[in-house]
């Protein structure tokens, strides 16, 4: 082997994908699917633009302003909770980790209220085109959250249980599906609520 | 490595962007400047969230590449899709 093959500069040595590699790949795919939902819900848009508009009117801004601080505070703190497991300060960690399980909880419950008072009003899934794929695109980001809560519960009890003293790597892989799920939110929000 | 400071300062920043997009709705009557600015406000959270929360501003370049890439593609595309 050459000298020359063992030279490694020094911004190389810390640059490092954080978590599982897998997980990067996941995050690529579900952020594919999500991109295609919103490219069709633009284009269905075009083609149906008085549907979209009374659609759009129909929905609560108020509470979409909700979701996505909700969505984006329990990002912070699972960023923050990270940083803190890096330093060993696991008791303070539960503790962030809970609150932005919390903050995540604001999201469903402010979400499920939406959709009830759509269905009270006698809207659901068939009423129309717009809501189709209101209900598909909102539900199938539910689902992630719901996903995200159970990742974010599995990695507190770890937490608790000392379980990252060697390796933050699962932690990493946890933390960075859970800014997926908000990165998806943050297109989503404008296309359905603002545009 | 990204420290408190800056991921408490991305969180505001964020925080801001949220209501300033929800203000130009109603201020801005024009569509296409509205479309412009919520999707590049978008661009912007995104960004943020990608380099700070994901910490991929350290991560080796091409994936932070790839995960860019998918905010300015996805809007882009939306954009063009609403001014056409």
């Amino acid at each position: 082997m050459s000298n020359l093959s063992l030279v490694v500069s020094p911004k190389s040595i810390n640059k490092r994908l954080p978590g599982d590699l897998a997980m990067w790949f996941f995050i690529l795919a579900e952020l594919t699917v999500f991109s295609l939902f919103f490219i069709a819900f633009a284009v269905t848009e075009q083609f149906n633009g008085e549907m979209f508009h009374a659609g759009k009117s129909m929905l609560h801004t108020v509470a979409g302003l909700i979701n996505t601080l909700a969505l984006i505070t329990s990002s912070f703190l699972v960023v923050l909770s990270l940083k803190f497991v890096s330093l060993g300060k696991n008791q303070l960690t539960v503790y962030l980790l809970i609150l932005s399980i919390v903050a995540a909880c604001v999201y469903m419950a402010t979400k499920l209220w939406e959709y009830n008072q759509l269905f009270v009003m006698g809207i659901d899934i068939e009423t129309n085109t717009f809501f189709t794929l209101y209900f598909l695109i909102t539900g199938f980001h539910f689902l992630h959250v719901i996903l995200g809560i159970v990742i974010l519960i599995c990695i507190a009890v770890n937490v608790k249980k000392g379980g990252y003293k060697e390796s933050i790597t699962g932690f990493e892989a946890g933390a960075s599906y859970w800014h997926m799920v908000d990165l998806v939110w943050i297109i989503l929000f404008p296309l359905i609520y603002i545009l | 490595m990204i420290t408190i400071k800056k991921i408490t300062l991305s969180w505001l920043l964020l925080i801001s962007l949220t209501l300033v997009s929800i203000r130009i709705s109603s201020v801005i009557d024009e569509p296409r400047l509205l479309t412009f600015i919520a999707l590049f406000i978008v661009f912007l959270k995104a960004q943020q969230i990608i380099d700070n929360f994901m910490e991929l501003k350290h991560a080796p370049r091409k994936w932070r590449f790839i995960l860019l890439s998918y905010i300015f593609f996805t809007p882009g595309i939306i954009f063009l899709i609403y001014i056409i």
